[in-house]
């Protein structure tokens, strides 16, 4: 990965992997990207991308993904970390646990559409739509696994120039 | 500390409809709280099950998650299930994901 750049400024939150710490992350994007000029509707997509990527991380540490329970603590309490780096033209949110991997092969595949597109009630279910939503509502989606896994989400701040 | 945002739920039972509304943020932390409350509404066939979404902020793909699985329970049993006074944001997910269809099936 690059290293930042000077016009590069990051602020960095680490709370518990848990799904009560998830709003948290929510409310402080909320206040970057509101800083940053992106608009309202910007926003609400950013955070409904950034908080399943949180979501990914929660069940990694403590739950099981296939049905979405979260389960009993570790002894040592697993934590996220999460990134806020904003660019001159963009903002890239990092989240990052030290969990398994998620399915990092579904997540270079990217989905071109929902995965409840063209299916009957008895056929749909959940599975992949957080992943699809990330996709669908940021710019640019990154998952790396190495020690951990590392999502990054951009989005591109289109400024009008009508607008003071 | 006021928290609006905070998850509330409340039934409403009346002549053979049960309305259920829920407001504030529907995500990971109160999805089993969600999934406990809806559960033995599911099972209710002889009544009309209605979702009323006027005053939730915000849901994530496991509050979609627990919609999808509310109505695969409801269709499976042939039971009317509704969702109302969805709000524009969350219209836009679940336009993007797809689910919009099967919520109109029944005409309010």
């Amino acid at each position: 990965m690059n290293a930042m750049k000077a016009t590069e400024e990051m602020v960095t939150l680490q709370v518990p992997a848990t799904a009560e710490y998830v709003d948290l992350v929510r409310v402080t994007l909320y206040g970057i990207a509101a800083k940053m000029g992106f608009s309202y509707e910007e926003i609400e997509d950013m955070k409904v991308a950034v908080s399943e990527a949180c979501n990914n991380a929660v069940l990694h540490a403590y739950g099981n993904p296939a049905t979405g329970t979260t389960a009993m603590a570790p002894d040592e309490q697993p934590r996220m970390e999460i990134r806020y780096i904003k660019k001159e033209d963009a903002l890239s949110i990092v989240v990052k646990d030290e969990g398994q991997s998620f399915d990092a092969v579904a997540a270079v595949g990217a989905p071109q559409a929902s995965p409840l597109m063209g299916k009957s009630i008895g056929e749909i279910n959940p599975g992949g739509l957080g992943l699809y939503l990330m996709q669908a509502l940021m710019d640019q989606v990154e998952v790396h696994s190495e020690s951990g896994t590392e999502v990054i989400l951009t989005k591109r701040l289109v400024r009008s120039e009508e607008t003071a | 500390m006021k928290q609006p945002d905070k998850f509330q739920l409340r039934t409403e039972t009346k002549e053979g409809k049960c309305i259920v509304y829920v407001s504030g943020e529907l995500d990971l932390e109160v999805a089993t709280q969600m999934r406990a409350a809806m559960a033995p509404l599911v099972e209710l066939t002889d009544r009309e099950l209605t979702l009323n979404l006027r005053d939730l902020k915000y849901i994530d793909s496991t509050g979609i998650g627990i919609l999808l699985s509310v109505l695969k329970a409801r269709n499976a049993q042939n039971a009317p299930f509704t969702v109302e006074a969805i709000p524009p944001t969350i219209k836009k997910l679940f336009d993007m994901t797809g689910i919009t269809p099967f919520f109109t099936q029944k005409i309010v």
